[in-house]
């Protein structure tokens, strides 16, 4: 086994040696020491504070925006004819696009037999969840009269009238819904182990009966392991279509209109392509922050941020090759106003956003190519934050661009964003990042039950392998019926 | 290891036998035991899933999988119902010249609604299946047992088991572990 | 001071309010702000139920008008007048008096509120049509800024009078012989008025009479009057012309009989069955002739004679044209210095004239100089023109520049000591070098009678609220002279008074009634056996058929005609302008006219026709000089004239000649109201009695900064590959082929169409029963707003400001899409001239309509006839619709437009259609009300729908007839056989979206693109073609 520079460094390329997934010298105890140990300090460290205080005050500024708008109008953003749909919509694709990586790492991975994934993935379903709460406020505060949002659902009304399921949007509202709950069903059932050590290691009242209760009376039981995994693992095998279908789904609200730039057959690919890429990124610059901050670097090892860089690479230039595709299709499909939206794109007015787009999303990925680059912490984390740029630039391009220039030149507009646009945007990340901050605080933000199973403590070099907890092979001395 | 609450209080119902272990490899060959002794009623409890243990202690396979698959196809019907009744039946109207019921624009919504149908089944039916929630247990009651979600292994067999003997119960558990057998008072 | 009393009955309770406020302080402040109680949310609570008690009033009296029998006292509308349903829409025949030219309209009143205002059929000038001015005349009536009382302005104090307190002091005012007394007054063609005035000059003989309109069409008079002897006023005819030729004219749109000729255009080049009517234009900036113009050359308005001579010498050198010899005595004209553009232009045009002997008409505009008209007269005489001539009404009368001129000097002698002002602005709009403002100083006693207490009212002592001309009584002449009455509609809400009654009480009549004075007069002059019936009978049409002035023949007057020639030399010796000498073009604005109608919303956010300018008047300058003189479009720039300075922004506009720009009059009003104060630049300041309409010489200079202007089109500067594109779209978009090759190959049209079959995935839905369609032909359509106001009036569309237009939030439901047409090749830097295309654009009705597909709520689906149907009270307001129409006809409220909304303003309400709330999407509805209107009694009576019963606001303004209406499933009605038609065509038909709306292609008729025989080719052509269709 070729000998680590710093004993944390679990990377390297040797396909003879499998990389240690938990570093330094920890035994299950520890383990539960270092997660627990976030949740059980009497008071939250001072960074924390800080971030705490910054992100909620900015969650005040997104109401105040919200508020604001519901009293006065939509016309308080910079929407218009042609350009109906802008920050609101973009903003909603974006955080939705966040939320892919969560589900992908906790049910992809998983049916992938990544073991690397238990020791992100409870952090990343989180921040999944708090992405689609950001994501769905957006629908909801966009359109005109939002007290009359609930239309959208079926449920019987005065007008004794239905929603009108040949719609998109409508699409949207049940593919989000979902989305929305089976990803906090995953989350929370993956959690029930970990509340119930919490529970047991409580000290105080208070926390004994809200983690008692919240574990739902967990007894490690093994007949009850036995049903848990079979849940996690259908919930896995369900929650992986559906990440696909709902990215798929919200490229319908383009895909299946008429507007030149917006109808294209591509998008459901390109779309979960680059909802996976935004994903990791937001992953990424999340979770190396909070491994240093918590001291978790032996469980969220130098391996784990290497291989969600790799990912990167791979949907980027996925990304990439959606973008030429797009080109190729509006220069061959021989339609001149598909082709004329793709050369404005590029060279219209908006040409700014889109280059940013391109450099933030196709060029700066490519540096993983090097594995020093990769493995630099700072790097991947400017990285990260730069290809979030970059993919919130995506979908402004594709809503906006599209809608400026449709088919009459007479109606051809300029989208300009207000100040309410920009503050609600930025708002909305107050949100996020207060959710994803109290997350860290009161609930284990890494899956212990699951880590466990992966330590060298639990057998884990022999082969064969069934299920979840990554436990390979059979026990001397037992045969099994 | 504590030797206190190895004995049971006068008076109190005996719940069973609760016994620890330290590594896996011991449980694992005790499960088998236990099992071969042909005990029912008895279970093994783990801070994390160990593979082989199922085997060791010989559970049979959940009906969970059936459970959620009905589910799924109930959400099929559900979701293409909803759409051909209230768009095609209780409420039509003539949109973009289209039929009023076409299945290719129900699809996206019909799959969501498998899926959650599907998702909730899972939970609720794994619960369920596990008797869960259940905020107290006899088991609760053991100090070790907190332990149960950290780094410990155990095994307790219940006093409801027909083949379960005072003696002869605790004297396979000793033979099997080097720890102490805990007597678990049941809750009265 | 004393609390107003008010005797007028209807008024007052509804001012009962004021008396109360009358003491309190802020009713002070509001005496003092420029616009006194404009603030409507001021008054008490009790206002609005007040109000309603007035409208009850102001209903009883158009009740009673509707019975044609006056009282002036208030009937409850709980007792319901005599003959009237509430709730039944009732339509009056009335008329609206601008610049002396009376034009005859159908108000439709609804319960008591007159809500909209269309053409009389029956009216000469208006055959059913009606420009947007006089359509949104009807807001002016509503509009909360208007005066409310009346105001003696002393020693800097300001006191609220009523009536009586006037009368009380009028009998002094006007004592005498009229020495020191003037009255000013704007044109009329009223009878009435002019009994009235005749009785106050006999009353006062010495006082002096003025009358002045800023924008007229004197020096068309004075031409007459230079060769004829006695002004003459032409009656030009183009329904049988073969050709149009105008210099600086716009018989189109800028005429008092614009609605007749522009109809009579449109039936002249109707392929199949016109006359062709080649049209020729010269004019210095596009006018919407130009637009329509076969053959057009841009050339400084101080340039036209030129071409005007040129083409009398080509008629006369090559044509063998015996022109008099006094005319034919000039020699000059051919010696100019000449462009080889106008030649070409003079030569084709000499030549088609020659052809078109006795169906030519020449046409000269109201800006070119009285000798021009005179030479274009005599031309027009030789040629045996289509142009009729009748007496002028008043042939004594100076011309109002000399009328203003000669008032000023008086007033500046300090011998007028009483001024009546009877309507009028003429402190804003008089020549500047006239200083009227401050001679009105001088002015002892000063009194205004005026809608607004605006600029001139604020420089005199009296201020009379003036009656609208809804209000009032009184009557008319069109420009034929036809007999025009005008019946109120309503009570005067803010108790105001018409001229003629001012006047008759200066003249001390025994009666002061406008309806009184009306009647009094017409039993003078008509010698109607039975009066009533008589009476009744013209106020139900309008008008009195047969009352036109005679035509005359007028006889060239040799004497005089040298007068004209050397008039006309002098022109044509004019040195050119520049870029650095440019001549500046003073216009009446589009929309707002003289700038009486700057407080109009709806004319104010209405997109000027070339430049889709709201909100502001711009300088237009030719994209060559604005690159001469290095200035941007959007530019500041600072125009100097004879001392005069004023800034405007630019608009460069293609196909506007060089060296020659074009500004607006109207604009840069201080006491208009609210909605009118300090938009735009007052051109006034430019303007002199020398030179009213063209400065030559002024010098402009950019000033480095830039200013928005409000476009609803074209919303941002163009970048190259959009100019590229946007250039290439235009020939699918607007087809038009020269009516030649159309002939030639009917299928012209379809020539560029290519894109695979358009086949559905399912099986289509069947359509029974009515189904609603539209065509709208661009060969006639002419880009003059008119359907865009009668829309805005028909179907309650908020007036947004010019911030919101800014934002690109207009809401017009139909638009008038332009494009221009430039060489291919050129860049959008190298673009100096330019063809116009105008496009109606508005919800064409998609029977597969994308919008309707994507919308989550179903807020928008297709009725059982096909209307593309907007739910107001289901839409959430995605606007997911509006994304997906491919023509962007949709429209968002995006905030609650109608919140800020005076009480008056939504009396004009049309309460048969909803007032759509914030957030709600809206769009053209192919004005479904009207449709309801006829089908639900149609199917009570069990009867069909007869093809053009049904007819939409746009449709029924169209003074072209432009748009068609009806049922696509009755072959036999008109926009099914308009649909059958080869120039029929459906844009984007591509996406399969099938409109329900199609367009008929554009013809251009152009000499040179023609045969050398085939000019002859179309009438021979049309006859047969008429025949086969017949």
């Amino acid at each position: 086994m070729s000998t680590p520079v710093s004993y944390l460094d679990n990377t390297g390329d040797d396909p003879a040696v499998r990389a240690r997934l938990v570093v330094g010298d920890n035994d299950f105890h520890s383990v539960t020491e270092k997660v627990c140990g976030i949740v059980e300090q009497p008071k939250p460290p001072k960074f924390w504070w800080v971030a705490f205080a910054a992100s909620s005050s900015l969650t005040l500024v997104l109401f105040a925006c919200i508020g604001y708008l519901v009293t006065t109008g939509i016309g308080v953003w910079g929407l218009q004819v042609p350009v109906g749909w802008g920050y609101a919509i973009v903003n909603f694709v974006f955080w939705v696009g966040i939320g892919h990586a969560g589900t992908l790492i906790s049910a992809i991975l998983f049916l992938l037999r990544q073991r690397w994934r238990t020791s992100i993935n409870r952090f990343a379903e989180a921040m999944t969840i708090f992405a689609v709460v950001c994501a769905g406020i957006f629908p909801g505060i966009h359109v005109g009269r939002i007290w009359f949002a609930y239309w959208l659902f079926p449920i019987p009304n005065q007008m004794s009238m239905w929603p009108n399921f040949r719609s998109p949007l409508l699409w949207d509202v049940f593919a989000v819904g979902t989305y929305a709950t089976v990803s906090l069903l995953f989350w929370y059932m993956g959690m029930i182990p970990d509340l119930a050590s919490i529970r047991d290691r409580a000290t105080t009242k208070l926390r004994f009966y809200i983690y008692g209760v919240l574990s739902l009376g967990w007894r490690s039981s093994n007949r009850h392991w036995h049903r848990f995994e079979f849940a996690y693992l259908l919930l896995a095998s369900l929650a992986t279509p559906l990440v696909l279908s709902v990215h798929s789904v919200v490229s319908f609200d383009f895909a299946v209109s008429i507007m030149p730039g917006w109808h294209t057959t591509i998008f459901p690919p390109y779309f979960v392509a680059g909802a996976i890429f935004s994903g990791f990124a937001m992953v990424v610059t999340l979770i190396i922050p909070t491994r240093k901050f918590f001291g978790l670097e032996e469980i969220i090892t130098a391996r784990h941020l290497e291989n969600m860089a790799k990912i990167m690479l791979a949907t980027g230039m996925m990304v990439g090759l959606a973008y030429s595709t797009e080109f190729f299709v509006a220069w061959y499909s021989g339609n001149t106003y598909e082709a004329f939206t793709f050369l404005n794109r590029a060279f219209g007015p908006y040409a700014w956003a889109y280059w940013t787009m391109v450099t933030c999303n196709v060029l700066v990925p490519q540096i993983f190519w090097f594995r020093k680059l990769r493995n630099k912490t700072l790097v991947l984390w400017v990285a990260s934050i730069l290809i979030n740029v970059g993919m919130w630039f995506e979908r402004f391009v594709i809503v906006v661009s599209s809608l400026s220039r449709d088919y009459l030149p007479t109606s051809w507009g300029y989208y300009r964003p207000t100040a309410i646009d920009v503050l609600t945007f930025v708002g909305s990340f107050g949100l996020f990042f207060t959710l994803f901050l109290l997350f860290v605080r009161f609930l284990p933000m890494v899956g212990m039950a699951e880590v466990k199973g992966v330590m060298p403590q639990a057998h884990l070099d022999r082969p064969g392998h069934r299920g979840h907890g990554d436990y390979h092979g059979d026990i001397a001395g037992v045969e099994v019926v | 290891m504590s030797t206190e609450n190895t004995t049971l209080k006068d008076g109190a119902a005996l719940y069973g036998y609760l016994v620890a272990f330290d590594k896996v490899d011991e449980l694992l060959v005790a499960a088998a035991k236990v099992r071969d002794a042909g005990y029912k009623k008895w279970d093994a409890h783990t801070p994390f899933v160990i593979h082989g243990l199922d085997a060791a202690m010989g559970v049979k396979k959940t009906v969970l999988p059936y459970i959620v698959f009905l589910a799924g196809l109930t959400g099929t019907a559900a979701g293409i119902l909803l759409q051909w009744w209230t768009n095609a039946v209780d409420y039509p109207f003539l949109i973009s010249g289209k039929p009023l019921f076409s299945l290719p624009a129900n699809i996206p919504v019909a799959f969501e609604t498998t899926i959650l149908f599907a998702a909730i089944s899972a939970l609720v039916g794994m619960l369920a299946l596990n008797g869960l929630p259940q905020l107290s247990h006899p088991l609760f009651s053991s100090r070790s047992f907190k332990r149960v979600t950290d780094d410990r292994f155990f095994i307790s067999i219940e006093a409801r088991d027909p083949l379960f003997d005072t003696a002869k119960t605790r004297e396979l558990l000793e033979s099997v572990s080097d720890q102490p057998v805990e007597e678990i008072e049941d809750l009265s | 001071m004393p609390p107003m009393k008010n005797n007028n009955e209807t008024g007052l309770t509804y001012w009962q309010s004021l008396d109360e406020l009358a003491s309190t302080p802020e009713f002070q402040e509001a005496v003092q702000r420029e616009f006194p109680g404009d603030d409507w949310d001021r008054l008490p609570p009790a206002t609005r139920r007040q109000f309603l008690k007035v409208m009850g009033a102001s209903l009883a009296m158009a009740g009673l008008t509707a019975c044609r029998w006056p009282k002036e006292e208030i009937v409850p509308f709980a007792h319901r007048p005599e003959g009237r349903t509430p709730g039944v829409p009732e339509h009056f025949a009335t008329s609206m008096e601008l610049g002396g030219i009376a034009l005859g309209m159908l108000v439709t009143s609804f319960d008591g509120r007159p809500i909209k205002a269309e053409g009389n059929r029956l009216h000469p000038d208006s055959l059913g049509a009606l420009t947007a001015i006089a359509q949104a005349d009807i807001l002016q009536l509503y509009d909360p800024d208007r005066s409310r009382r009346l105001l003696l302005r002393e020693g800097g104090q300001q006191y609220v009078k009523g009536w009586s307190d006037f009368e009380a002091v009028a009998a002094e005012y006007f004592a005498g012989d009229g020495t020191g007394v003037a009255v000013l007054t704007g044109g009329s063609s009223s009878p009435t008025r002019a009994m009235v005035r005749d009785q106050f000059l006999k009353a006062h003989p010495e006082a002096g009479w003025y009358e002045y309109e800023p924008i007229s069409r004197d020096n068309e008079r004075e031409g007459t009057r230079l060769v004829f002897g006695t002004p003459l006023r032409a009656q030009p005819k183009v329904d049988a012309a073969g050709v149009i030729a105008c210099f600086d004219a716009d018989p189109l749109f800028d005429h008092p009989s614009s609605l007749r000729l522009a109809r009579e255009f449109a039936a002249a080049r109707h392929p199949e069955t016109g006359a062709g009517a080649r049209l020729f234009v010269t004019e210095s900036s596009f006018s919407l002739t130009g637009v329509r113009a076969d053959h057009r050359v841009a050339v400084p308005s101080s340039r036209v004679p030129v071409v005007l001579a040129r083409v009398a010498h080509l008629l006369v050198a090559e044509h063998h044209l015996e022109l008099p010899a006094a005319a034919a005595g000039y020699a000059g004209a051919a010696g100019q210095e000449i462009s080889e553009q106008e030649i070409d232009f003079a030569k084709l045009l000499a030549a088609d004239l020659a052809g078109h002997r006795g169906s030519g008409v020449i046409l000269v505009g109201p800006r070119q100089e009285p000798a021009v008209h005179a030479f274009a007269a005599v031309l027009n005489q030789v040629l045996g023109s289509t142009l009729e001539y009748t007496a002028d009404p008043d042939p004594d009368r100076p011309s109002h520049i000399e009328a203003i001129g000669e008032l000023a000097a008086a007033m500046a002698s300090g011998s007028v000591k009483t001024l009546l002002i009877l309507g009028g602005n003429p402190a804003y709009d008089a020549p500047a070098d006239l200083q009227f403002k401050d001679h009105l100083a001088n002015v002892p006693l000063s009194i205004h009678l005026s809608l607004y207490d605006d600029e001139t009212s604020q420089h005199c002592t009296w201020h009379l609220p003036q009656a609208h001309g809804l209000e009032a009584w009184g009557d008319g002449a069109a420009w034929d002279g036809t007999l025009t009455m005008r019946q109120p509609l309503i009570a005067p809400l803010y108790d105001g008074r018409s001229a003629s009654e001012v006047l008759a009480l200066a003249a001390g009549l025994r009666v002061t009634s406008g309806y009184e004075l009306v009647r009094e007069n017409l039993r003078e002059s008509a010698s109607a056996v039975d009066f009533e019936g008589f009476w009744r009978r013209i106020l139900h049409d309008g008008t009195v058929e047969g009352t036109a002035w005679d035509i005359v023949q007028p006889r060239l007057d040799p004497g005089r005609l040298a007068v004209a020639v050397d008039g006309l030399r002098s022109l044509l010796d004019a040195d050119l302008p520049s870029a650095d000498r440019p001549e500046v073009v003073l216009t009446a604005d589009s929309r707002i006219w003289d700038g009486r109608f700057a407080n109009n919303g709806w004319l104010q956010e209405l997109p000027e026709a070339l430049t889709k300018v709201t909100w502001d008047n711009a300088l237009l300058v030719s994209p060559a000089t604005a690159r001469e003189l290095r200035i941007d479009d959007g530019e500041i720039v600072e125009i100097e004239s004879e001392g005069a300075t004023i800034e405007t922004p630019v608009f460069v506009l293609p196909g506007q000649a060089r060296a020659s720009m074009t500004l607006a009059l109207g604009y840069g009003r201080m006491a208009a109201g609210q909605v009118g104060n300090e938009v735009g630049v007052d051109a006034y300041r430019l303007r002199t009695t020398k030179a009213p309409h063209v400065i030559s010489g002024a010098t402009v200079r950019g000033t480095g900064r830039s200013y928005s202007l409000a476009t609803t089109q074209d919303h941002f500067a163009i970048d190259t590959s959009g100019f590229k594109e946007r250039n290439r779209r235009v020939g699918e978009l607007v087809r038009e082929a020269s009516l030649d090759a159309y002939l030639a190959n009917p299928e012209v049209f379809h020539d560029h169409e290519h894109y695979p079959p358009l086949i559905s995935l399912w099986k289509d839905h069947e359509y029974e029963g009515e189904q609603w369609g539209m065509a709208i032909d661009l060969n006639t359509c002419i880009g003059c707003n008119a359907c865009v106001v009668a829309c805005q009036a028909e179907n309650n569309i908020p007036v947004v400001g010019r911030e919101q237009v800014l934002n690109q939030r207009e809401m017009q439901w139909i638009r008038l899409d332009r494009y221009f047409k430039t060489e291919p090749g050129l860049g959008s830097d190298e673009i100096d001239n330019a063809e116009v295309v105008f496009q109606p654009m508005t919800c064409v009705h998609c029977e597969n309509a994308p919008c309707e597909q994507v919308c989550p709520v179903a807020a928008t689906q297709h009725t059982t006839d096909g209307l593309n149907a907007m739910i107001y009270n289901r839409c959430v307001g995605t606007r997911y619709c509006s994304n997906n129409c491919p023509f962007k006809v949709r429209r968002f409220n995006f905030f609650n437009y109608h919140k800020d909304l005076a009480e008056t303003s939504k009396m004009q309400f049309n309460p048969e259609v909803t007032v759509r709330a914030r957030g709600v999407m809206e769009k053209c509805t192919f004005c479904v009300q009207r449709i309801e209107a006829v089908r639900l009694p149609a199917r009570n009576d069990n009867r069909p729908i007869a093809d053009g019963e049904i007819v939409p606001a746009c449709a029924q303004t169209c003074p072209t007839q432009a748009i068609t209406f009806g049922n696509l499933n009755d072959p036999k009605s008109l926009v099914s056989k308009s649909r059958e038609e080869k120039r029929s065509y459906a844009m984007l038909a591509e996406l399969n979206i099938r409109p329900r709306a199609h367009y008929l292609g554009r013809l251009s008729n152009r000499a040179d693109d023609a045969g050398p025989d085939a000019r002859g080719v179309p009438h021979g052509e049309a006859e047969s073609h008429g025949k086969e269709t017949a």
